[in-house]
């Protein structure tokens, strides 16, 4: 019996090599391609649920502030937020602290006193001020002086503040937007769409 | 025989693609699982930080209904059956759980002030209200804002962007160990909370007392009145007398003060007569300004209520004598006394004239409790504060009222409300003027004639058809009992 051996266990074709290298470049960049999608999306859904968070904080700190203000006015671009506020706390420099040091962080009791309006609750004979302003891609809330960055953002956030001065009360609304990265037509609803909207009454407002 | 080894050339193309969209699901996955992860983790902190407030000021609800029941029902105010103990006069809550998330709260009541004309006591409310964080003990989505000072246990270092804001305790209580359990600095101590992690906030109410003159005139009924000639104003006893002028003057200093003279009416059927020099306010009425002489603002969207009124139960014992003033009787009380600790008389009839004098060059108070019904004349001399509790009805003229210290405020009748439900009325008929505050929110007010009336009155309905002028005197804003309690500051501590 002869046994015949067919050795020609020769390659690929160089016709087959290159139909290979053409479908393998072809699935590779598609990886590729989603790869960097997927990257991208997650970068801007990461992005924009930061960039949310933020504007609820924002919304929290405006709120937290405006409730327990004497006074609130905002500038006429509804960008800047001005607040008087009483000074429960004692803080370094004010007349208790310099008579005794260990005072400062401690709590003030409340004085009446008697004005042309009625009874006015006081806490030390000073207030705070309070000053919520756009500086670049942050929001900064500014108390007496210290300033603090309570929000930052490359996507532009936008706080809006108006005040309502009624005759027997005062609330103020509020709405922050943001430009969401991912968004490229760059048209006003992609920002009107992440408005987030808040009221809040001055509970502390000294009627007259 | 001829044996062919060619082998098996053929790809795994099916197995490549799904392994390709294997590896791309796991990305998709992971995106999804990052992002939602941490969104939800901080809006767990956003939600459960809002939900402390809602607790706290819930908690602050609870002992502001305490509070009130001191003006309304003084003996079952802040009750142990309720859960509060007390201390002196500082009042202590048990701790409320409620919601499905099980915030509790605890608040604090104090008497802080004690105001030295009238005696009314003002309370501060602490309350601390407390949410459960939901989920895992992670922060949010900071990193944006990270400086590299999170968590440090410092007040002025401690974290930034929410760590700042919401202050969330993870493991142990960051106000307790910073500034002690009330706030004030003491008894510092590292305290673990339960449930971890927890968010809490902490609101301070101040409540003020209402006093009973307010306005002008104050009914809960029909209104009518006054006279198509009459006029209501408002002056300022403290700056200077009464000058009809001012309140047609807008350059005078003391304008202002004339523009007071308020009417409130909890009814939508008011006939209003005559100018108004202050504000009209109405409970679904039509009252507009094109058909009335309103110098103020009208809201016909004013609606309030009016809780019978009992006498007092802090007023001493009465003395001895007079028991009755069936002739002209004249006294001086035995001590000064206070606007809380008068002098007290205890009459069963009242149908002449009662003079009541100052006791040597002192303020005097005096506290009558006329258990019938008052048409006699009562004589108030300077330095004299009297306050005239009449368990029956009031029958007098004007002239019967005779207030030498010339403020309304010295010379206050209060209407106790009937108990059977009764009918209860004020008649004050012409001649005379008078000078004097009525609280009869049980009683009909009438007054007939023209008289020139300094004061102010509160009832359950008002009818006078003469052209009266009348001055409502603003420094009674401060003066009278207290009949509730309102809420005048609203603090959070922040820290």
């Amino acid at each position: 019996m002869k046994l015949t051996h067919h050795s020609h266990q020769s390659g690929f074709t160089l016709a087959e090599i290159m139909t290979a290298m053409a479908v393998a470049v072809v699935i590779f960049a598609a990886i590729i391609t989603a790869s960097l999608a997927m990257q991208k999306i997650f970068n801007a859904v990461d992005n924009y649920f930061a960039t949310h968070i933020q504007q609820l904080r924002i919304i929290d700190y405006l709120n937290r502030d405006v409730k327990r203000a004497l006074i609130v006015t905002t500038s006429v671009d509804q960008q800047t937020v001005t607040l008087t506020i009483p000074k429960y706390i004692i803080q370094s420099g004010d007349a208790e602290a310099v008579i005794n040091p260990s005072m400062v962080g401690a709590m003030r009791s409340p004085t009446i006193s008697t004005t042309t309006s009625g009874f006015q609750v006081n806490y030390g004979t000073t207030t705070s001020t309070v000053v919520y302003a756009i500086n670049g891609a942050s929001i900064l809330r500014t108390e007496d002086g210290v300033v603090t960055t309570i929000a930052s953002s490359t996507d532009q956030l936008v706080p809006s503040t108006t005040d309502a001065d009624l005759t027997n009360t005062e609330y103020s609304t509020m709405a922050v937007t943001f430009q969401p990265i991912f968004t490229s037509g760059n048209v006003a609803a992609e920002r009107t769409g992440t408005t987030v909207f808040s009221l809040a009454y001055l509970r502390n407002k000294r009627r007259g | 025989m001829k044996v062919s080894l060619i082998p098996n050339e053929r790809g795994n193309v099916l197995l490549c693609a799904v392994c390709t969209i294997f590896i791309l699901s796991l990305i998709a996955a992971n995106v999804l699982l990052n992002c939602t992860a941490r969104y939800n983790q901080a809006s767990n902190q956003v939600r459960s930080w809002n939900e402390a407030l809602y607790a706290a000021e819930s908690g602050a609800d609870m002992a502001y209904n305490e509070v009130r029941k001191i003006a309304s029902n003084p003996t079952n105010a802040f009750s142990a059956t309720n859960g509060w103990t007390t201390s002196g006069t500082t009042y202590t809550s048990g701790t409320t759980t409620f919601g499905t998330n099980s915030m509790h709260v605890s608040e604090t009541v104090d008497l802080f002030y004690t105001d030295p004309t009238t005696g009314n006591a003002w309370y501060r409310i602490r309350s601390k209200g407390t949410s459960p964080l939901q989920g895992l003990k992670r922060t949010g989505m900071d990193d944006r804002l990270s400086n590299g000072n999170r968590f440090v246990a410092n007040g002025s270092t401690r974290g930034d962007g929410d760590t700042l804001l919401r202050k969330i305790d993870f493991k142990y209580d960051h106000f307790t160990a910073t500034y002690g359990p009330t706030g004030d600095g003491t008894n510092k101590a590292i305290v673990a909370v339960s449930p971890a992690p927890q968010l809490s906030r902490r609101i301070e109410l101040i409540a003020a007392p209402v006093t009973p003159f307010e306005v002008a005139i104050k009914v809960t009924g029909d209104f009518y009145g006054l006279g198509s000639a009459a006029y209501i104003d408002s002056y300022r006893s403290s700056v200077g007398p009464y000058d009809p002028t001012v309140k047609t003057n807008p350059s005078d200093s003391r304008y202002a003060d004339s523009q007071s003279g308020t009417v409130e009416i909890d009814n939508g059927t008011a006939t209003i007569m005559g100018d108004i020099y202050g504000n009209l306010y109405t409970n679904g009425g039509t009252a507009t300004k094109k058909t009335l002489n309103v110098h103020g603002t009208i809201d016909n969207n004013v609606p309030f209520t009016l809780d019978s009124f009992s006498i007092p139960t802090y007023l001493p014992a009465p003395q001895a004598s007079p028991t009755r003033i069936n002739s002209n009787t004249t006294i001086t009380p035995p001590a000064a006394g206070t606007a809380r600790a008068p002098t007290v008389y205890l009459l069963s009839s009242f149908d002449k004239q009662l003079t009541i004098n100052q006791n040597g060059s002192s303020q005097t108070y005096v506290a009558i409790h006329l258990t019938s019904n008052f048409t006699g004349q009562i004589d108030v001399k300077p330095g004299v504060h009297v306050q005239f509790f009449i368990d029956g009805n009031v029958d007098i003229k004007a002239r019967d009222i005779i207030n030498e210290t010339g403020y309304a405020g010295n010379l206050q009748f209060y209407s106790i409300s009937p108990t059977d439900g009764s009918s209860q009325h004020v008649n004050i008929d012409s001649p005379g003027n008078f000078v004097a505050t009525f609280y009869a929110p049980s009683a009909d007010f009438t007054m007939n004639g023209n008289p020139d009336v300094t004061g102010a009155i509160v009832a359950k309905s008002f009818h006078g058809n003469g052209n009266t002028s009348w001055h409502y005197d603003r420094t009674l804003n401060f003066l009278g009992d207290v009949t509730d309690y309102r809420i005048a500051s609203y603090i959070e501590d922040i820290r």
